[in-house]
């Protein structure tokens, strides 16, 4: 039985942002795609990661949050193009964990008041590091800042904006950077078993009336937390790779929480006019230049990258076609469930047995996840048609209107002394079908073994989170913008950039285009 | 009998799905069974006993209950019936039957041969507009071991490759040398349409067609208007053609 100490305003908050991802997760499935595939089994490596993550997130977050809270993990997240970002962050880590707890409920296997105090702290958890995260714009989510995604400060979107090359329709460049892109979007669903989440985009940030800014990151490029990758990846340079976006006549109106984007009108790639190129890692300190001492630089990076990328697409498809169901299957519900892996990387408490293993808890599930109900009880739960879903026939839930919640809410009885019970447990031991990982990691400091990686990441300390500049945030910089401190702040940032090292903190934007428009 | 939680549901309905409800009837019987057994004390059972009392053979069982009434599954990855054919629907057109094998859909919008001698064969979603219609020849694309093959041997020029599969990684290592692509499934925003638009290779999703065979030559209409996030979002028809070429 639980204790008593939980409260009312607990349980107001949790069931506040319980409904608020119950909503977003409606409308992302609904608008976004089919996501299907002839090769993995999608629905069913789904729902055995929804088991995964109900039965191990609280257990893994509180070991992080053991060694680096929430909201400085979010604070990092600014500096880095790393899977603690959407999808991750903005819907997976509730979504994937309340998914899990919906199905439960239907099964009958648990009631909504079970594993409270679980449930409590995830959401809590989540809330901490958007908020942090968020903190430039003041939302919690893309959805509730109107599908929008700026997070970064002036000082990074300005170097952003500076180093970023012009490229149009036809040159080397613009179609250099084409390919690679086509090309690691290709990689990045086959890394991924066919889901979107080694890709991100945020923004957009305006760069004149008629530009704007896309930050593209591709993310678990090379050797590193997936077996799979092992070998076939050994040729990829960087793990994670940022590219940055002019867009010019295109209006980004929609970036979700999912890291996807929508454009008015469509994105086509005659509206690419300009792009940079950067990696990051939780060793990186922020975002390092990547063949940005000139076009031509840049123009044969991009080329070379493509053709990396390539082979090692072609050597993983091979790798994969002649998979087990079972192994497909575990490497997709991994790939979901550990969506939220570089949190612990940060942290610098990483391990292959948390992130890399099926819970035997949600393994007693599989031989459920036959194509034809896994993908029936999958879209269920995702457009709110199974059992527990049900609201009284007055309801009109968001954006369908029809009688449905997509997740049940805590029940407040629990405050007059109804039961409930707190935890899932704790970690029980999990297994895998696939090769054992290959402790091999490609990281900015070098390929190193993971007590290597973890005991680096647990010494870093990036300046941003340095007690001297942490909260020297956006409203400070207005406002002291021009002394030695926030000059201070601006140089650190501005360290590796091509055109804007030593500048310091009184630059606008009409200056960084005239410094641009004085190297054409 | 031991009672769950979910008994006293007052706005429980039946679920769509007859597996999903059959899956659901019988877990929720196990369970029952499995609380009466150790003693009805939920707080003991729900994240302790069960989890050694609840086990896969548990579903394996009620997975055989359901097959032995004569149900199979549908499916949607090849691994699956390939693995356990006696599970699952039969699966056509992925092997030696591909000479015989077309996409029938019921709601294909045919047309006699035109002046031109083409002959509409269906509609779908165009990902790019682009400034001219495109003619290739249809080769269906629809298991690993064909793009294995494909790989080995490589692509042959002008294949309209035709795909029931809207993700990004059954074609994974020759979608680049496609002239085009007609996919019967997806949206432009599925995997294959952001791939194809990346790569600049016209394609038609959520095609719906119909007697187009192996080795046919097909014209796309993709100097169609791209299909539209608001199209989709209002139920608004926007179309482009597919003709199978006489001439």
């Amino acid at each position: 039985m639980g204790s008593n100490r939980i409260t009312y305003a607990q349980l107001l908050e949790t069931n506040n942002l319980i409904q608020m991802s119950a909503d977003e997760t409606y409308w992302l499935c609904v608008t976004r795609t089919v996501q299907e595939s002839k090769l993995f089994p999608v629905p069913a490596y789904m729902m055995l990661s929804y088991m995964m993550s109900y039965y191990r997130y609280p257990s893994l977050l509180r070991k992080i949050e053991s060694r680096m809270l929430a909201e400085e993990i979010g604070d990092r997240a600014r500096n880095a193009g790393i899977k603690i970002q959407n999808p991750s962050m903005g819907w997976a880590l509730p979504g994937f964990y309340l998914l899990g707890r919906e199905w439960l409920i239907t099964l009958g296997l648990i009631r909504p008041q079970d594993a409270l105090q679980d449930l409590i702290y995830v959401m809590d958890f989540w809330k901490r590091f958007q908020l942090s995260w968020h903190r430039n714009n003041g939302h919690i989510t893309n959805k509730e800042f109107g599908h929008r995604g700026q997070f970064l400060p002036e000082r990074r979107v300005q170097i952003f904006h500076a180093d970023m090359y012009d490229c149009s329709q036809g040159d080397e460049l613009h179609e250099a950077a084409q390919n690679f892109m086509a090309a690691a979007s290709q990689y990045g669903f086959l890394i991924s078993c066919e889901s979107r989440i080694s890709l991100h985009n945020s923004g957009p940030y305006k760069l004149a009336d008629d530009r704007e800014m896309i930050v593209r990151d591709f993310m678990d490029l090379s050797e590193s937390d997936f077996p799979w990758l092992d070998g076939v990846a050994a040729d990829v340079p960087y793990n994670n790779l940022t590219v940055t976006m002019a867009v010019k006549d295109c209006h980004v109106y929609l970036v979700d929480d999912w890291g996807s984007f929508e454009s008015k009108p469509a994105f086509t790639a005659d509206k690419l006019t300009g792009v940079g190129l950067y990696t990051s890692d939780t060793l990186s300190d922020g975002y390092v230049p990547v063949a940005m001492g000139s076009r031509e630089e840049l123009t044969a990076c991009f080329r070379s990258l493509t053709e990396k990328i390539k082979d090692a697409n072609n050597k993983l498809w091979r790798r994969v076609a002649g998979w087990s169901r079972d192994q497909m299957i575990d490497a997709g519900a991994i790939t979901y469930f550990s969506i939220i892996k570089d949190l612990a990387h940060v942290a610098g408490v990483y391990d292959v047995n948390d992130w890399m293993m099926v819970d035997e808890r949600a393994e007693r599930f599989r031989p459920l996840f036959n194509d034809e109900y896994s993908r029936d009880a999958l879209v269920g739960l995702c457009i709110g048609t199974h059992t527990s879903h049900r609201l009284s026939e007055y309801t009109m839930m968001q954006h369908s209107n029809a009688p449905q919640r997509l997740y049940s809410l805590i029940p407040y009885s629990v405050l007059q002394g109804d039961d409930y019970t707190p935890s899932s447990g704790p970690i029980y031991p999990g297994a895998s079908h696939l090769p054992a990982k290959v402790d091999r990691y490609n990281t900015t400091c070098g390929v190193i073994k993971l007590e290597e990686y973890n005991r680096l990441a647990r010494e870093m300390r990036p300046p941003t989170v340095d007690p001297k500049y942490r909260y020297l945030c956006e409203t400070w910089v207005k406002y002291h913008a021009g002394e030695p401190l926030a000059d201070e702040l601006y140089k650190l940032e501005q360290a590796n950039s091509r055109l804007l090292k030593g500048k310091g903190s009184m630059l606008k934007r009409v200056d960084i285009e005239k410094l641009r428009a004085s190297l054409r | 009998m031991a009672k769950l939680y979910i008994d006293n549901d007052k706005y429980a309905e039946p679920n769509a799905s007859v597996v999903v409800d059959a899956y659901h009837g019988a877990i929720h019987d196990l369970i029952r069974r499995k609380l009466e057994s150790a003693g009805g004390d939920w707080a003991s059972f729900v994240f302790d006993k069960s989890y050694d009392l609840i086990t896969s053979k548990d579903f394996e069982a009620i997975e055989k209950k359901l097959l032995g009434t004569g149900h199979r599954f549908d499916w949607s990855a090849m691994i699956s019936v390939r693995e356990r054919p006696e599970a699952y629907k039969p699966a056509t057109g992925l092997g030696d039957d591909i000479k015989n094998f077309s996409f029938e859909h019921p709601e294909a919008v045919v047309a006699p041969p035109d002046a031109q001698g083409r002959e509409q064969r269906g509609v779908g979603d165009n990902v790019v507009k682009y400034p001219k219609n495109l003619v290739g020849i249809a080769r269906y694309i629809r298991s690993s071991e064909r793009v294995l093959e494909l790989l080995t041997t490589g692509v042959p020029v002008e294949t309209v490759a035709i795909i029931d599969d809207s993700g990004g990684t059954l074609t994974a290592p020759i979608l680049e040398e496609f002239k085009g692509v007609i996919c019967a499934g997806g949206t432009v925003r599925s995997h294959l349409g952001i791939l194809t638009r990346e790569y600049g290779i016209p394609c038609l999703m959520n095609a719906k067609v119909s007697g187009i065979k192996e080795g046919d030559r097909v014209e796309i209409e993709c100097t169609a208007n791209a299909k539209t996030a608001e199209a989709y979002q209002t139920g608004v028809e926007m179309t482009a053609k597919v003709w199978r070429l006489t001439k």
